[in-house]
């Protein structure tokens, strides 16, 4: 008999500590060494989708009022909704329980088109110097804010969340067929500042700093 | 050699001691050393021969403006040893030495000067043509150019960062710290770049005082302390800037230390406000011998005793135009050195203070004398004389110190695109207008007092602060008066050089060019200073123009009698300081695609390439004609990982309209559950796409493109409809669906194993489109289609599923004889059923006629509202265009290689692809012809690379080769 799985495009060879199972989804939730941080966590398996429409002003996703410029996010009900440009936003579901893509045709689940991960850390804007020339710093930046340019050479959606407990976290996704060598870029900037895999337990307890 | 302990400027840790060979021998030197600091020390006194002429070379300027010490560190060549840092271990080579540089058989090339004027190798080496290619050889071999293995591999860590600043300040000493704090103060991101390990520029190695009991070294120990205090500024030391672009881009480099993560960073940084710093190198006097091992700059025989603890020689002559000469004099005279003389090309010192001091140590003073020549090798004395060359004196020493004056470094705003212009006063090529954004400091503008230097940096830090909208105009407006209070710039040394012949008074050291070189090319006409650089070679050298850069154009001018208004310093490039090309190639991660079953089409023996931005399995087999793979299509089934097909979502009021307007069918005749195969072309009517199309709800569509056009197809349909307003939404779905093609006669039962729905040819025929539920989990868009030739389904999965829906066909296939195979399989099946791959088939140039796609054009559409068709209309019936054909080998085992040439008079086409096929057991293949070879019938000979004039012959017939009818794909 068939065991009927989802997986995600990326692969950490760190032992895992907890695993859980969620839907056809087997979720690291912790790793046997995380360290620390900065930790980089794998998101694939949560809810996405792209909602576009030339008037997005009929739209209240999951009883989210979209940003109006774009640039802007909001992070609301554990959906993040990023403005991306006048007729498209980007939803991510970040935690609790799995929301159903929603029934008017506009929306479009990217779930499988793209590759989602956190990079939760003090040195989060020092790995992503290194593979980004996008102004992740700007002491302008209000938190949530969409950035959308190249990450290691590769057009990424990049969201600078915020900072709890001091902790700066950058969400990325770019497409899914670029999951590895995404990955092993951010490994590589991140070797000299520890940079560890995590699970979804550390991720959580993140979101849940940023309500 | 010991060094001096009680010198309070020391950058070198003499409890740490580092061992590293030399000649065979081991040497010592310590850390904060560079390698040819720690030579030195060594009593190695020649550290290369010169390119052209062999003449020994040694220590002159500390920072790299010349190739004197260029050697070979660790097997790599070209190393500028005054300015990389000794570590333990490291082996040290001299280059472009037959012997040893000290006894270098080759040193008789310097007797040869006559035999090589300016530009010798120009209008000689080609007379006859054919010695060049043999002169060339000896002149490679003769030159100093290093050499390096074939097989060297270059190890250590090259990291890259991508940062982005407020104000990028380029320097650090006085002026750039004080323009960094001022900047920084106002609440603005701060970069600094300083290109040697440590802070503090030319305050960092004197004593002398910047107020009363506050040496200039404390100060700048001051400054750097007050910028640690400023978290919002970012130091960045051994760092060396490269490049300036648009918008203040700045490119550098970073030389690691220890602590580091890397060997050697690139530095890309986009900046706001771009302030440069960067002071001044000396400008080198110009005399007989003035390049001779124990002749060096002031600031060299300074640094050697204040940075490094090292005397510079035990009795020394000084020949300088700047009070820093005397100042280095006297700090010398005070380290121990016997000061001979100090020569003054100027009537009068900036300070006559200093002259009282010299007084007071009894060291001669002599004003308006300069050097003339150096003699001996290794130095022994030196020929001073009036600027007027009317008395001479000859004292001995082994060490000259020798300097025409300061010289501002301007590459930097050269490559902002600054204009600079010669200044009278200074003597300096000064900024006479500067970009937006840009802004200069310190002594580069001329200013020699240390306050009016740091006023200076105030300046700057707070009109770039201003350019970002920080900074009141009444604070600026303030540090303007400040440095307006203080002295002004210095009047400068204008001698360019002593009253000498200059046959050995070089101007660039690295390419051994001579003062007499550079009156030959004037005297051969020519008069632009550019041209003359290129035509003698001064400055082309790894120094970057530090040595020749300023005196080359005043030479220049002086020949011309002009020395102002159209004296202009040759351009700078990029690098302006030589790197590895590791660094510039940084870490390079290599970004490519790899689909949901990559990792298991690897363990299954897929030989993976990389085509596109995809990995792809290409075969799985060492027999790369696959044999055994297209058998078992043709006979069982087999697996193919198709994810890389561009799949897209349309949607919205207009979605068919858009679809209308790039593809060259109607696009609403597309019938429920049925596809809809079109292609698209260009504006020339040039087929640049192709692919399927089914509806999936209304105003709803699912498309496929080539994996080509994937990445592109968004930005086509948007373009193409840019002026419509129409409304529709596109959705790009490649990443998001896996495609398995699953072929073969069997392969509806397989696929009948895990559907479970009615799939027969009846339910679910050729060219149908259906959603089922795989597994009773797993949604699955199926098409049927037939690319390989054989009942086939395109299979479109979720990412995520697409593994778990290849285990379940794969284990369903066993007793079918399921197989994976590879895209020479794929390419193989599709050319023996006539099916093209765009981009292997068509050409720039072919039209969907010349391929004979004609018939997907729909003529009743608006030819003006579809991308394409009034030029399809226009190229119909042209004649002499080239034509898609299919030919067979006349000898039919052995196809041509893809690529090669159609010929008969002339060139009549290409080969795009021909292969043995293994089902029809002969040699075929597609080729695009001119149309008079295009019937059926015709004879083509075929010019392969390698056949040594054997033409290949093959036969024009009919396509496709196999299965005409097309029975076995609607089966």
């Amino acid at each position: 008999m068939t065991d009927i799985k989802r997986r995600s495009p990326m692969v950490f060879p760190q032992e895992a500590k907890q695993v859980e199972k969620q839907g056809h989804w087997a979720v690291v939730m912790e790793y046997a060494s995380e360290g620390e941080g900065p930790w980089i966590i794998d998101l694939s398996h949560r809810p996405r989708w792209d909602l576009q429409d030339s008037d997005l002003s009929r739209f209240k996703p999951f009883e989210i009022d979209i940003p109006g410029k774009p640039g802007q996010c909001r992070l609301e009900n554990n959906v993040l909704a990023n403005r991306m440009n006048r007729t498209q936003v980007s939803l991510w579901q970040l935690t609790g329980d799995r929301l159903e893509t929603p029934e008017d045709t506009a929306f479009t689940s990217t779930m499988d088109v793209t590759v989602c991960l956190a990079i939760l850390g003090q040195a989060v804007f020092s790995i992503a110097e290194k593979l980004s020339s996008l102004d992740f710093r700007d002491p302008a930046l209000s938190t949530p804010r969409l950035f959308q340019g190249p990450f290691a050479h590769v057009p990424c959606q990049m969201v600078i969340a915020g900072q709890p407990d001091g902790m700066p976290g950058m969400l990325l996704t770019c497409s899914r067929g670029y999951a590895r060598d995404m990955v092993a870029a951010i490994l590589h900037a991140g070797h000299e500042f520890k940079l560890q895999p995590a699970g979804q337990l550390a991720f959580d307890k993140w979101v849940a700093g940023l309500a | 050699m010991s060094r001096l302990q009680n010198q309070p400027t020391l950058r070198v840790d003499t409890n740490k001691p580092l061992s590293f060979t030399y000649k065979k021998k081991t040497f010592s030197g310590f850390k904060g050393d560079t390698v040819a600091s720690a030579l030195f020390s060594g009593g190695i006194r020649i550290f290369s021969r010169s390119l052209k002429y062999h003449r020994p070379r040694g220590l002159y300027s500390l920072d790299g403006e010349c190739s004197n010490t260029g050697m070979e560190v660790n097997g790599i060549p070209n190393v500028n040893a005054e300015k990389t840092l000794l570590e333990k271990g490291m082996q040290v080579k001299a280059q472009n030495v037959k012997g040893s540089p000290e006894l270098d058989a080759m040193g008789f090339m310097d007797s040869l000067d006559r035999a090589m004027p300016a530009g010798f190798y120009y209008r000689t080496m080609h007379k006859p043509a054919r010695i060049w290619p043999i002169a060339l050889q000896q002149v490679r071999k003769a030159a100093g150019l290093g050499k390096i293995s074939p097989d060297f591999r270059m190890t250590g860590e090259f990291d890259e960062i991508f940062p982005t600043t407020d104000v990028c300040v380029i320097g650090g000493g006085p002026s750039g710290m004080t323009a960094a704090i001022a900047a920084a103060e106002t609440g603005l991101r701060v970069i600094l770049l300083e290109a040697r390990p440590w802070l503090g520029g030319f305050f960092d190695y004197r004593q002398s005082e910047f107020s009363r009991d506050l040496p200039h070294y404390q100060r700048a120990r001051e400054l750097e302390a007050r910028m640690q205090t400023l978290p919002n500024i970012r130091v960045f030391t051994h760092t060396a800037m490269v490049g300036a672009y648009s918008n203040n881009l700045v490119t550098a480099f970073q030389i690691g230390n220890e602590k580091d993560p890397f060997d050697e960073r690139y530095l890309e940084i986009r900046a706001q406000s771009m302030i440069v710093a960067t002071g001044c190198i000396e400008r080198p006097l110009l005399f007989e011998n003035n390049e001779r091992p124990g002749v060096m700059q002031i600031a060299c025989a300074h640094r050697l005793a204040n940075t490094y603890g090292i005397l510079p020689g035990k009795r020394a002559v000084f020949s300088v135009a700047h009070d820093l000469g005397i100042e280095a004099a006297l700090d010398l005279f005070d380290a121990g050195i016997e000061i001979a003389a100090v020569a003054d090309i100027r009537d009068n010192p900036s300070h006559a203070a200093l002259v009282s001091e010299l007084e007071q140590r009894e060291i001669p003073y002599l004003k308006g004398w300069v050097a003339r020549e150096a003699l001996g090798a290794p130095l022994k004395s030196v020929s001073l004389t009036t600027l007027q060359g009317t008395f001479e004196k000859k004292l001995e020493c082994d060490l000259l110190v020798a300097s025409a004056g300061m010289t501002p470094v301007t590459g930097p705003l050269s490559m902002a695109q600054a204009e600079l212009a010669f200044d009278q006063h200074t003597g300096f090529f000064l900024p006479k207008s500067l970009p937006v954004g840009v802004y200069a400091a310190g002594r580069l503008l001329g200013l020699n007092d240390s306050r009016a230097i740091e006023a200076s940096g105030q300046v700057a830090g707070l009109s770039a602060a201003l350019n970002c909208g920080k900074a009141s105009a009444q604070a600026l407006k303030d540090a303007q008066e400040m440095l307006a209070g203080r002295p002004q710039a210095e009047r400068g040394c204008n001698l360019v050089m002593a009253p000498v012949k200059g046959r050995k008074a070089f101007i660039c050291f690295d390419e051994d060019t001579t003062v007499k070189n550079i009156k030959q090319a004037i005297d051969m006409g020519f008069d632009a200073t550019e041209l003359i650089k290129r035509f003698t070679a001064a400055g082309t050298g790894p120094g970057q123009s530090g040595i020749p850069g300023h005196n080359l154009p005043l030479l220049v001018a002086q020949h011309h009698t002009d020395h102002g208004a159209l004296t202009r310093p040759t351009t700078m490039r990029a690098p302006l300081v030589p790197t590895l090309m590791a660094t510039y190639a940084g870490t390079n991660h290599l970004m490519s695609k790899r689909t949901p079953m990559h990792e298991r089409q690897k363990q299954d023996g897929g030989v993976m390439r990389k085509i596109g931005v995809w990995n792809r399995a290409r075969y799985f087999s060492d027999d790369f004609s696959c044999r055994r793979e297209i058998e078992n299509i043709r006979n069982n089934v087999g697996m193919l990982d198709a994810t890389t097909l561009g799949k897209f979502r349309i949607f919205g009021p207009d979605a068919l309209k858009a679809l209308q307007r790039v593809y060259v069918g109607d696009m609403a005749k597309i019938s429920p559950g049925k596809i809809k195969y079109s292609a698209m072309c260009n504006e020339d009517g040039c087929i640049i796409d192709d692919g399927v199309v089914v509806q999936r709800g209304e105003n709803d569509y699912y498309f496929t493109t080539s994996t080509a056009r994937a990445g592109i197809t968004v930005e086509w349909i948007r373009y193409h409809t840019r002026y419509d307003g129409w409304d529709f939404n596109l959705v790009n779905l490649t990443d998001a669906f896996g495609v398995i093609n699953l072929a073969g006669p069997k392969a509806r039962e397989v696929l009948s194993e895990v559907i479970d729905a009615d799939i027969s040819n009846a339910a679910f025929p050729f060219a149908a489109y259906q959603e089922f539920t795989a597994l009773d989990t797993i949604p699955v868009r199926i098409m049927r289609l037939g690319f390989v030739g054989e009942l086939s389904y395109e299979l479109h999965v979720p990412g995520s599923w697409m593994e778990t829906l290849w285990d379940a066909l794969s284990e369903a296939g066993k007793p079918f004889g399921i197989a994976n195979f590879g895209l020479e399989t794929q390419n193989v099946l599709r050319m023996e059923k006539g099916h093209l791959i765009i981009g292997s088939e068509s050409e720039q140039r072919t039209t969907l006629h010349d391929v004979g796609l004609g018939g997907l054009w729909d003529r009743n559409k608006p030819a003006v509202d579809t991308v394409g068709a009034v030029a399809l209309q226009q190229t119909e019936n042209q004649e002499k265009r080239l034509k898609l054909v299919g030919f067979k080998m006349k000898n039919t085992r052995t196809p041509p290689k893809d690529g090669s040439i159609v010929v008969d008079d002339r060139i009549r086409g290409h080969v795009c692809i021909a292969r043995y096929s293994h089902t029809l057991q002969e040699a075929v293949g597609m080729a695009l012809v001119e149309d008079p070879l295009h019937a059926v019938g015709t004879e083509i000979s075929i010019y392969e690379d390698e056949c040594q004039g054997q033409l290949v012959s093959a036969t024009v017939v009919p396509m496709p080769f196999y299965d005409p009818k097309g029975e076995r794909l609607r089966s």
